[in-house]
């Protein structure tokens, strides 16, 4: 069976029946015990008439064959029954019994209660002997009218408790209910919330089971805020990061138009370019980190770290050279057969993020190095530079979105290093940043997780 | 007339200097917060544009604080921030003006003439004094009607002196508000341009006080004017 789709129908459903259950125990118990005390009670009350009786025979043995008259007082009369013989001989006999005794003469005579069919009723039947046992005494009472005091007993019982089953249902609702107006209570205030409202729901007077409900509730609201805040305060970030270059590209445009000068507006032209080039990059940074934040796992394939090194390296070789700035890539023992698992593309950006920043915040000829080196389980992968560094405060902030380190020209909104630290995350990689100690200048130490523990150490050097 | 600058993004700060010289303001510029506040404390700059997120110190701390010590100067914040709150409080933190980003060049020239003009007391674009008037968005000169050819820097004199009329301005002074940093001024360069000024002009129009600096008289004195 479906369960009810309703709590209150539920619960009316299962206390009402649960009642009904008790109630059935109750009636059944009753009928036991009456029925025991009823046939305690009848029985002695028969032990007692046929005692008279013998009593009676022992005094009056030379009357024989009457049969005793007795008035039917009672309408329950003609439901009890007595005979009494003498010496095998019917001396005495209520007008409703046989002639025959009660107890059949095949079976052995045996004083006590027995139940026995006469004439299609069942009868309860006492018998008893007198003490020279020539008198022998039948004292029964029809089975049927025990039942009748029974029913009538159970009847008692069960009828007002039927009678009371819809009253009880009803106030078991009505309980239920009121017991239930928390519930509705919240869901109301919850109704009532517009979409936009994340405060934390209060309830008042709620009761304590429902306050682990509304905390978790109130902690999933929270959660909401942040992530709302974090969203929204990114989205202004990035639009103030954008109208900078657009403003920047706008004005030297408008320069151009206005300048005449030949030199003068080149440059201004020259600048209008670089402001674009800078947009984009901006967007593309922007849109790399907004993919990351939006937690949608990367793709994970196995690949060759070293490879995926020299290729960044490569290409971006040209861009330092142009700043006559030399970079080298150094392999260390076993690194070129470094696998390790996760986003290709992504630690292309994170690699190619981390040459970049080298690049940009070191003067022209400056050196750059791009280490990779395997230990037992880990792969490292480490920029160095031979520019100015950063100060520990700079240190501390890097990673804040936009944050930029102080006294440089270089352009860059700082979303290089957001990036770096998200694309690191996802891969579980660690990152420590501090001072080169070959180059002097910035050094950034990425460690990732190898797929297989490198099989033959042996040192080569590229690049 | 001579603006500070303050703006840390190198291109749009280069964008903007020299867009404003295109219209002929003399353009200081500076990186970050603290130089601005430091620029705009020990020069008499006709106006201030202020970007917002500058290094060092946030342009509403400089205006803040630059509003505590009683400095005047008209300031334009320029910004990317562009929310209800931020406006309203950089106006109420003493902004004259402000601007959100991209600007146009022009709207930005006329914005800071603007301030320049308000800030002196003049509701009007057009300035006057005797029988010269001056036309600050134009840049034209004319007397009784009749244009004036002027160079650059007698323009920049003229408009000078007419913003504080009947003011006595020393020589130094008058440097300061013509010259931005790293231009050389000859040490008679002010007065050469005083008496070129005098012969397309008048000679009644700016007065030297001996010892003390120049003035220029809004209106001519009548006993004398003539003679």
């Amino acid at each position: 069976m479906r369960p009810l789709a309703s709590l209150q129908a539920r619960l009316v459903a299962m206390v009402a029946a649960l009642v009904l259950l008790v109630w059935m125990a109750t009636a059944v118990l009753t009928w036991f015990d009456a029925r025991h005390e009823l046939d305690e009670l009848l029985d002695s009350h028969l032990a007692q008439a046929a005692a008279l009786l013998v009593v009676q025979q022992a005094r009056e043995i030379e009357d024989d064959d009457r049969s005793l008259d007795a008035p039917a007082l009672h309408r329950y009369a003609p439901k009890v029954a007595f005979q009494v013989f003498h010496e095998g001989r019917l001396v005495m006999r209520s007008a409703n019994a046989t002639g025959e005794p009660m107890i059949p003469p095949a079976e052995k005579f045996r004083s006590g209660f027995r139940t026995v069919q006469i004439a299609g009723t069942a009868w309860r039947v006492f018998a008893a002997h007198g003490a020279k046992r020539d008198v022998q005494v039948y004292v029964g009472e029809q089975v049927e009218s025990r039942a009748s005091i029974l029913w009538a007993v159970l009847r008692s019982t069960v009828w007002p408790a039927l009678a009371a089953l819809p009253l009880l249902a009803l106030a078991i609702w009505w309980a239920v209910h009121q017991g239930m107006a928390p519930l509705r209570k919240l869901g109301r205030a919850l109704a009532e919330r517009s979409p936009q409202s994340l405060h934390p729901v209060s309830l008042e007077r709620a009761p304590s089971e429902m306050q682990p409900m509304l905390d978790s509730l109130n902690g999933l609201l929270g959660r909401i805020q942040t992530l709302i805040e974090s969203e929204r305060r990114f989205t202004a970030d990035a639009a103030h990061e954008l109208r900078t270059p657009i403003a920047a590209i706008r004005a030297q445009a408008q320069v151009a138009m206005g300048e005449n000068n030949d030199g003068q507006r080149r440059h201004a032209l020259q600048s209008t370019l670089e402001g674009c080039d800078r947009a984009a990059r901006l967007v593309e940074q922007l849109l790399t980190l907004s993919r990351l934040e939006a937690g949608t796992a990367p793709a994970t394939s196995a690949f060759n770290l070293a490879d995926l090194t020299r290729q960044v390296v490569a290409d971006m070789a040209l861009a330092a050279t142009g700043r006559q700035q030399s970079v080298e890539l150094i392999a260390g023992p076993g690194a070129l057969a470094m696998q390790v698992s996760g986003d290709a593309a992504l630690l292309s950006v994170l690699i190619r993020n981390l040459i970049d920043n080298a690049s940009r915040y070191s003067p022209a000829g400056s050196r750059l190095s791009v280490t990779i080196t395997a230990s037992s389980n880990t792969a490292h992968l480490c920029v160095e530079d031979s520019g100015p560094g950063m100060t520990d405060a700079d240190l501390q902030r890097l990673g804040e979105r936009f944050f930029r380190a102080l006294g440089n020209d270089a352009p860059g909104s700082g979303l290089g290093w957001s990036i770096v630290r998200r694309i690191a995350d996802v891969h579980s990689a660690h990152i420590e940043v501090g001072r080169s100690v070959q180059l002097g200048g910035l050094r950034v130490e990425v460690s990732l997780p190898l797929l297989h523990p490198p099989a033959s150490p042996r040192g080569r050097e590229v690049g | 007339m001579r603006i500070l600058l303050a703006e840390d993004d190198s291109l749009l700060g280069d964008g903007l200097r020299a867009g404003l010289r295109q219209h002929g303001f003399q353009v200081d510029w500076v990186r970050d917060g603290e130089a601005a506040e430091r620029e705009l404390r020990a020069e008499p700059f006709a106006a201030a544009v202020l970007d917002l997120g500058l290094p060092r110190k946030d342009g509403l701390d400089v205006l803040t604080a630059l509003r505590r010590s009683g400095i005047a100067t008209p300031v334009l914040v320029l910004t990317a921030r562009d929310a209800l709150p931020d406006r309203v409080r950089g106006l109420d933190l003493g902004a004259d003006d402000y601007v959100i980003k991209p600007v146009d060049l022009h709207e930005l020239a006329a914005r800071l003439r603007a301030l320049v003009r308000r800030a002196h007391g003049q509701p009007v674009e057009r300035l006057s004094a005797q029988d010269i008037e001056l036309d600050a968005a134009a840049r034209t000169v004319r007397r009784g009607g009749r244009p004036v050819v002027l160079s650059t820097r007698e323009f920049d004199l003229l408009q000078t002196f007419m913003l504080h009329a009947d003011q006595v301005l020393s020589r130094e002074q008058l440097e300061q508000h013509l010259y931005s940093w790293g231009q050389e001024v000859d040490s008679n360069a002010v007065e050469v341009h005083i008496h070129n000024l005098r012969k397309k002009l008048g000679s009644a129009l700016i007065q030297t006080i001996r010892g003390v600096g120049y003035m220029l008289v809004r209106r001519a004195p009548a006993a004398e004017g003539e003679s």
